[in-house]
């Protein structure tokens, strides 16, 4: 019996659906069979952002009106050997789908996969309420910004409300703003949101490279990024990994933690 | 550590300061001026036993982890002798 997570985060643009499919690429690569499923019905991004979208045959309405059976809707990725899509559709509107189908079509999946990984659209509506019906538990995406922590919270709020347990992602953290005292750090998020991280991906140009040619950053090499997406995957899949970081310092402040000179928590 | 020196707040402390009472109020669901609405009745409350100051009750709502509390301060004056 598989695991339904579900990725979510109130605002958009904060790299929800980025971190859906390197956290699938990762948990693929770790030899779990993950499928990811676009619930953004309307607005569909999850097919572009993984190099997928001139395969798409089938989407998750078609399965839900009875037009094709569920496998049959699922593309394979020819990169990794156990990752597969469910694309959502982009010309039917969010009530197309209802949290009964979902938790159906989830459960359907779970049989049979290590992780279903839903990919949340923004904002707290239809849309929203449909995405988290099936759902285990869910990983909210904050980007350290006051509007996104914001959004984030309200988000945590919802979730609470439905007894889904809840883990963090900061995304986009930059050491050296936050060393100039121009960014929140992940403590500072951790805080303010109270809850339990699984890690912070560092802003890093070679995600929007990899965005550009639909290859998940974490198949591309060892970018900062791709590392601690990697990182993420091995914690969501209970594998033993240090505990994360703060992300702060460069190579003389870890010589210094390395040393004892410096407090391993300094942001 | 520089931030010692300047009297300057950083943005980051900035920032956190305002999520705080931002996230403090969201979390209730309490808008402004229904906040103040509450205010004015709690210290006509208060002045129906003690003479008080109603301008310098104050009410705030504060919030930490997942808790979040009112809280309602007050100058009381001391007993008039006689």
């Amino acid at each position: 019996m598989g695991r339904a997570i579900v990725i979510t985060s109130g605002k958009g643009g904060v790299g929800k659906t980025t971190t859906t499919c390197n956290l699938g690429a990762a948990l693929a690569q770790l030899g779990k069979s993950v499928v990811l499923i676009d619930a953004d019905i309307g607005l569909r991004n999850l097919d572009v952002v993984m190099g997928l979208e001139n395969r798409i045959v089938y989407h998750v309405v078609d399965v839900v009106q009875g037009k094709c059976a569920l496998p049959k809707a699922l593309i394979k990725d020819r990169r990794l050997e156990n990752l597969w899509l469910l694309p959502a559709s982009q010309t039917d509107d969010k009530d197309a789908l209802t949290p009964a189908d979902m938790k159906r079509l989830i459960a359907e999946l779970k049989a049979t996969h290590d992780y279903v990984l839903i990919d949340c659209p923004a904002g707290i509506e239809q849309g929203f309420k449909n995405a988290i019906a099936g759902a285990d538990e869910a990983i909210v995406v904050a980007t350290p910004e006051v509007s996104s922590i914001r959004d984030a919270d309200r988000v945590v709020g919802l979730l609470a409300q439905q007894d889904i347990p809840t883990k963090l992602i900061v995304n986009r953290i930059s050491a050296h703003l936050v060393k100039k005292g121009d960014m929140l750090s992940q403590a500072d998020v951790i805080e303010i949101l109270a809850l339990e991280l699984l890690g912070a991906v560092p802003l890093d140009e070679h995600v929007v490279a990899s965005t550009n040619k639909g290859t998940p950053a974490v198949l591309e090499g060892k970018s900062p990024a791709a590392r601690e997406l990697t990182r993420i995957a091995r914690r969501v899949a209970g594998l033993d990994v240090e505990t994360v970081r703060e992300t702060g310092g460069g190579f003389f402040a870890r010589l210094g933690r390395v040393l004892g000179l410096t407090p391993a928590n300094a942001a | 550590m520089w931030n010692l020196f300047r009297n300057k707040q950083s943005s980051r402390d900035v920032a956190k300061g305002r999520l705080h009472l931002v996230l403090a109020h969201d979390r209730v669901g309490l808008e402004g001026g229904r906040l103040q609405e509450m205010r004015h009745e709690i210290a006509a409350v208060i002045s129906k036993y003690v003479p008080i100051d109603v301008e310098a009750v104050e009410v705030q709502i504060e919030t930490k982890s997942r808790e979040t509390e009112l809280r309602v301060s007050s100058p009381l004056p001391a007993r008039s002798s006689g």
